[in-house]
């Protein structure tokens, strides 16, 4: 009896001193972590919200504090305090750098590109009057070419054939992007739009911005008041109160996807000429450039950037095994997907003020 | 009881300078904010969110979200336009850490306010429908799925229809439909431009003819409504519509119109000036908002639509979808709409404001009272929204121991100046002599408009304002005045009066007028006179 209890008791000592050993340790990592805070594009919000990721910057001792913002409306706001910016282009990250005096290669640990969402009615209109074309039950191209002739021409979805069966598909043909002077995706929109308007070459100057600004100020106008931050419209989307065609990141959808969370009808269209996101991490202080290191280089940091529908920089492979039961949405590959060079920063400032001015 | 309970923010509010607000007590915070008497620092742990009023019946969400994240919000609910100005003149800043309005759209309109925000999270959606009472459906034959803005718009036309909407100058709803049914009317195909809206006024002219409510808030709307039973359809938020089925058994059928709606999307802002460990918990409680636990309550209990793919709208949603119609994208067009829709859309208004000048009234408060009525009668170019309206009908009527003089002046299209300056000059020369004899003064502004209206057979929103700041001393009582309004004819009885609580006033005597009337009560004594009268002209 006596021993029994000796026994125990051992055991329970055992076990207390191992939970102190595991609370110590867990302590100490609490301590150790240095909080890092940075103002983020908002579709890489929920990556950082992530308990997961949470859990892997903890190891790695990073506490990682974010806020959102428009990519291009970040240098309107005080960055003293932030540790990092992010946004999700290289364009706004250069300025924001030569702004902050940062010196040094920002960190590119993911992009994604630009696509188009639509419900099905939408993507099969638009594929029965050749603006598209269908690959899957729930993705295609979008031909770029004969959008922005449809829009030149102000062509509403009554006058597309097939179109009349269904009341929401009315009104200007139109892609909804978020305010290109503010927010990187609508910027990239104009950027892919741009090249193709200007014949396949990028816009570089003057000649160039002239010849491809009134339709740029078209696609843009048609909108009416536009969202400053990506993951609203999306939002919109998702809950039914938008436009049928909405320009997201891949990543947004990806996401839902590899979580398995059921997008009904939607369908993703990659423009046949579209801009990649290069999500850049602009480093303002040394824990924020260590941050953007670990993104890059982690490995459990990029599985988890994959699982947040994210492409990771010079690891195809990674997203292609993580994406391969969703290609019924998504074309892994790229295939029939042009990159459109992005404009100098300057040039693009220009094409998003003209197009958005009134 | 109209008015709802009054707390601590009205009172910071008023410092702001913010007019349209419902003066609610905050959703979630027990000690209505006493840390505004502090020196106007938060409690940590607690937000203090300007919100759009339609947001107090997310209460229970609210709730739990302080149970799951600690955070409270302390809510100061506004007309989402006057929160659009207090954001974008920076006169936010410092008061608030977050706003929660039911769009930031009109907010983007204003260069002033970038980078003033940052960290929007939409947390649901709700586009602004049309509600119409099952007879009036059998009625007109209508097949809900069916029916488009110019459909709506031939009924009114026809004198078929009658409905209820909230002043666009203050309220988001109202603003939305105008937007919609002008959208709707023009056939235009893409954003709003000046040029539609010039072409489509005289259709929108006939559609206003059949507008017989007006409201500040989208709540009080709802509760006029309900109470005048001789009011066909209703244009509100879905959920609003939706919510007064379930609360009021109004058995509405919610008519999203064919041809497009605009949509309220929520989202939770922080204010660029806020703190860092406030905007930490901005960002807390909008992860909270986004979590699918969260938006299977709200649109359960409030039938706003989820911004999730996990959660299913609630029953009564329709699945049918619904063409987004543009927001317009420049400030030209939505104050120009706004513009016309104030002077010369809407139904005009004839307004009596009943005033007390009676002895008491002697020095600051008849200084008071004038400066407020020189504001309400400002010059030819005051914004909109914030002088009398151009054709609008406006008698002064001061009293002491009887009504002393009844000054009527209409406000002309051409030349407003003339008149303007003429209520300014009726107002300079208030004097306060005598007893306060309230409820004889009220029944005499019911037989003024009466007579007004036999006279000049014409079609208005008419109402009263009663400013006092004493009791009932002198003439008819509280009984005398309950026995008249009972027996007007029906007409008569849909003039709501107004009260205003300032000085000594009898809050409850006045309450009393307003709950009989089918009025409002608003409160003077915290904040100041000029901004109640501003604000009651939402309702007028």
């Amino acid at each position: 009896m006596r021993r029994i209890f000796g026994i125990v008791l051992a055991v329970l000592l055992i076990g207390g001193v191992a939970a102190a050993l595991i609370a110590g340790r867990e302590k100490d990592k609490g301590t150790a972590t240095t909080t890092v805070r940075g103002v983020i594009g908002s579709e890489k919000a929920e990556f950082f919200a992530d308990p997961d990721v949470v859990k892997a910057l903890a190891d790695k001792g990073f506490t990682v504090k974010t806020e959102t913002s428009g990519s291009w409306a970040m240098e309107n706001l005080p960055l003293k305090g932030y540790d990092f910016a992010f946004p999700s282009s290289e364009s706004p990250a250069v300025e924001l750098a030569r702004k902050a005096g940062v010196k040094g290669t920002p960190q590119r640990p993911f992009y994604s590109p630009l696509v188009v969402v639509a419900h099905r009615n939408a993507a099969e209109v638009l594929a029965g009057n050749g603006l598209a074309t269908l690959t899957g039950k729930n993705t295609g191209t979008l031909r770029m070419g004969a959008y922005l002739e449809a829009a030149e021409r102000d062509r509403t979805w009554q006058r597309l054939k097939g179109a009349e069966k269904y009341s929401e598909l009315n009104g200007v043909v139109s892609i909804t992007s978020t305010d290109p002077a503010q927010s990187n995706s609508g910027a990239l929109y104009l950027a892919a739009a741009s090249y193709v308007a200007n014949g396949g070459r990028i816009v570089a100057d003057d000649a160039d911005l002239a010849r491809t600004a009134p339709l740029m100020k078209k696609l843009i106008s048609v909108q009416g008041a536009q969202q400053s931050s990506s993951d609203a419209p999306f939002r919109d989307f998702i809950s039914g109160a938008a436009n049928p065609l909405v320009l997201v990141y891949e990543s947004q959808v990806a996401s839902l996807l590899m979580q398995r969370q059921d997008v009904g009808d939607m369908v993703v269209l990659y423009p046949d000429v579209t801009v990649n996101s290069d999500h850049t991490l602009v480093p303002l202080t040394p824990e924020g450039r260590r941050l953007g290191e670990l993104l890059s280089g982690d490995k459990k940091l990029r599985e988890l950037a994959v699982r947040h529908g994210f492409r990771p920089q010079g690891a195809a492979s990674e997203f292609t095994a993580a994406t391969a039961s969703h290609t019924a949405y998504l074309n892994q590959r790229l295939t029939g997907v042009r990159q459109a060079p992005v404009p100098r920063a300057g040039v693009l400032r220009d094409l998003a003020r003209r197009a958005t001015s009134q | 009881m109209i008015p709802p309970p009054r707390g601590v923010p009205r009172r910071a509010l008023m410092a702001l300078g913010l007019a349209a607000v419902l003066p609610v007590s905050a959703c979630t915070s027990e000690d209505g904010g006493d840390h505004r008497n502090k020196g106007g620092r938060r409690a940590p742990g607690t937000l203090r969110v300007l919100a759009s009023s339609e947001l107090t019946d997310m209460k229970p969400v609210l709730d739990a979200a302080r149970e799951a994240t600690g955070v409270t919000v302390e809510a100061t609910w506004s007309g989402t336009l006057d929160a659009v100005e207090a954001v974008a003149s920076g006169k936010a800043d410092g008061a608030y850490e977050a706003i929660w309005l039911s769009s930031n759209d009109y907010l983007r309109l204003r260069p002033e306010a970038a980078g003033k925000i940052t960290s929007e999270t939409p947390v649901m959606t709700s586009p602004v429908a049309l509600g119409v009472t099952s007879g009036a459906v059998r009625r007109l034959g209508w097949d809900p799925e069916q029916v488009t803005w110019a459909r709506i718009h031939q009924a009114v036309a026809d004198g078929k229809l009658t409905y209820g909407m909230t002043d666009p100058v203050r309220s988001n709803s109202g603003f939305s439909a105008l937007v919609s049914i002008a959208s709707g009317l023009s056939g235009a195909q893409s954003a709003l431009r000046d040029s539609d809206v010039r072409r489509v006024a005289p259709k929108l002219k006939r559609f206003f003819a059949g507008q017989r409510l007006t409201s500040g808030s989208s709540g009080w709307l709802a509760q006029a409504y309900a109470r005048r039973g001789d009011v066909d359809a209703l244009i509100n938020y879905e959920s609003v519509l939706l919510s007064l089925n379930r609360d009021h058994h109004t058995g509405l059928t919610v008519i999203r119109p064919r041809d497009g709606v605009v949509t309220a999307d929520y989202p939770l802002t922080a204010l660029a000036s806020a703190p860092q460990d406030a905007r930490d918990e901005v960002r807390a409680l909008a992860g909270y908002l986004r979590s699918p636990k969260a938006q299977r309550t709200l649109t359960g209990r409030t039938f706003r639509r989820p911004v999730v793919v996990s959660v299913r709208p609630a029953a009564p949603l329709s699945a049918a979808k619904r063409r987004e119609l543009p927001f317009p994208g420049s400030r030209s067009v939505a104050d120009g709409l706004l513009a016309a829709y104030e002077n010369e859309l809407r139904r005009p208004s004839r307004t009596v404001y009943v005033l007390d000048t009676s002895g008491s009234m002697e020095g600051d408060r008849l200084d008071r009272l004038k400066a407020a009525l020189t504001r309400l009668a400002g010059a030819d170019g005051s914004p909109t929204g914030e002088r009398f309206r151009d054709r609008e009908e406006v008698t002064l009527m001061p009293f002491g121991s009887r009504v002393k003089a009844v000054r009527t002046h209409t406000v002309p299209e051409d030349g407003p100046g003339a008149a303007l300056a003429a209520i300014r000059a009726d107002a300079e020369a208030l004097t306060a002599d005598g007893e306060t004899a309230i409820f004889s003064s009220l029944q005499e502004a019911y037989r003024h408009l009466a007579r007004r209206a036999s006279a000049l057979g014409d079609d208005r929103f008419t109402s009263i304002v009663l400013m006092t700041d004493g009791e009932n001393t002198a003439g008819a009582s509280a009984d005398d005045f309950d026995a008249f309004y009972r027996r007007l004819p029906a007409p008569q009885r849909t003039t709501p009066v107004f009260p205003i609580v300032f000085g000594d006033s009898d809050r409850g005597e006045l309450e009393s007028i307003a709950s009989l009337t089918g009025g409002r009560l608003f409160d003077a004594t915290k904040g100041s006179l000029d901004e109640a009268f501003e604000e009651i002209r939402g309702y007028q």
